[in-house]
């Protein structure tokens, strides 16, 4: 098979192709492994804790997310719903939480199958370690209101290594 | 300018440079923008169920209560390194942070002990249900803290008192 390589005026050098698909096959592998159920979580520092469970989002699962960052400022996909700087009364946070909680399936308030029906699944709160805890207590103050009724919670923090030990304090 | 002419075998056609410097952008941009999934790990816990509802009267079970109280608040840390914090953005706490856990009538500012006296009230008794209590200036880190040492001690019933500060804060 003759080659242009003697050609210097033509010749490429190398066959690109191969080159081309690894390179498709590094861009489709990225563009897949680029989580987008990640676009949620704002980066914030979370506090360590040993006894955590690993989280596995399952995106078929209801279950809201709020960030809520060290000043105070609550995001919802990357939109912010609450900011103490100007305090709307929480009502577009109170919307957000009726709405979810709608959507979410329900289970009888009692565990004997009595009482109105309540949303049963969890809304996770992730919140800076240096976030003060009124801002999350109004939030869980929030989620008892009728028209929202969300009772289970989760609070998200960082796993901690095993063989690392927890950070003494004082 | 003459083109080369290319045989069958060859089937790069056109020049291929432009289409490979985006396909590098393309491939820096994603490499660039790509966020290790940090495994997060969770807590659970819950809420007064019977709030807002009201409807039947919840059986009063008596709850181990667990108060959290901020007795120094410690200097104020870069959030990932041991400098003083500018002012700006998020930050952490400093060793120096003096948290008070009161467990019923005993007190105690040592998280070890804490987490001691939670394992042998488990013991006494598993069934208790318990409630996390935050007084003001308490911060997310130290209720995290509290948490995991309740479930590390075994409980699972962990209930939060939610508080309408909005309505506390303003005056009448």
């Amino acid at each position: 098979m003759k080659l242009s390589r003697t050609d210097p005026k033509t010749d490429v050098g190398i066959d690109m192709t191969p080159m081309i698909d690894v390179v498709f096959q590094l861009i489709i592998f990225f563009m897949l492994i680029t989580d987008m159920t990640q676009k949620e979580l704002e980066e914030l520092v979370l506090p360590d804790a040993q006894n955590a469970d690993p989280d596995k989002p399952d995106p078929t699962v209801v279950r809201p997310i709020l960030n809520i960052l060290a000043d105070g400022k609550i995001l919802v996909k990357r939109t912010v719903l609450y900011d103490p700087q100007h305090d709307d009364g929480y009502i577009e946070l109170k919307s957000f939480l009726a709405q979810q909680a709608k959507r979410m399936p329900t289970k009888p308030l009692n565990e004997d199958g009595t009482g109105p029906p309540i949303p049963d699944n969890p809304l996770l709160i992730r919140a800076d370690q240096s976030t003060p805890f009124k801002y999350i207590q109004q939030v869980m103050y929030l989620c008892g209101l009728t028209g929202i009724q969300i009772w289970k919670i989760q609070l998200a923090a960082a796993e901690q290594n095993p063989d690392q030990k927890p950070k003494p304090k004082e | 300018m003459k083109r080369r002419r290319r045989k069958a075998e060859e089937p790069i056609k056109g020049d291929m440079t432009p289409m490979i410097d985006v396909t590098f952008q393309l491939l820096i941009f994603f490499m660039l923008t790509i966020k290790f999934k940090t495994l997060e790990g969770k807590l659970s816990a819950y809420l007064p169920k019977d709030v807002g509802v009201n409807t039947t009267q919840a059986e009063p079970k008596e709850k181990l209560e667990i108060k959290l109280k901020v007795i120094a608040e410690g200097t104020k840390l870069m959030p990932r390194h041991n400098l003083l914090w500018t002012g700006e953005g998020a930050f952490r706490y400093g060793p120096d942070r003096v948290v008070q856990y009161s467990v019923g009538p005993r007190t105690t500012r040592d998280l070890k002990e804490l987490a001691k006296r939670l394992q042998e009230l488990f013991q006494a008794n598993p069934e208790q249900p318990v409630t996390l209590d935050a007084l003001p200036g308490i911060v997310y880190d130290d209720v995290v803290q509290v948490l995991d040492q309740a479930i590390n001690a075994g409980y699972r019933d962990i209930t939060f008192v939610g508080y309408d500060i909005s309505k506390e804060q303003k005056p009448g």
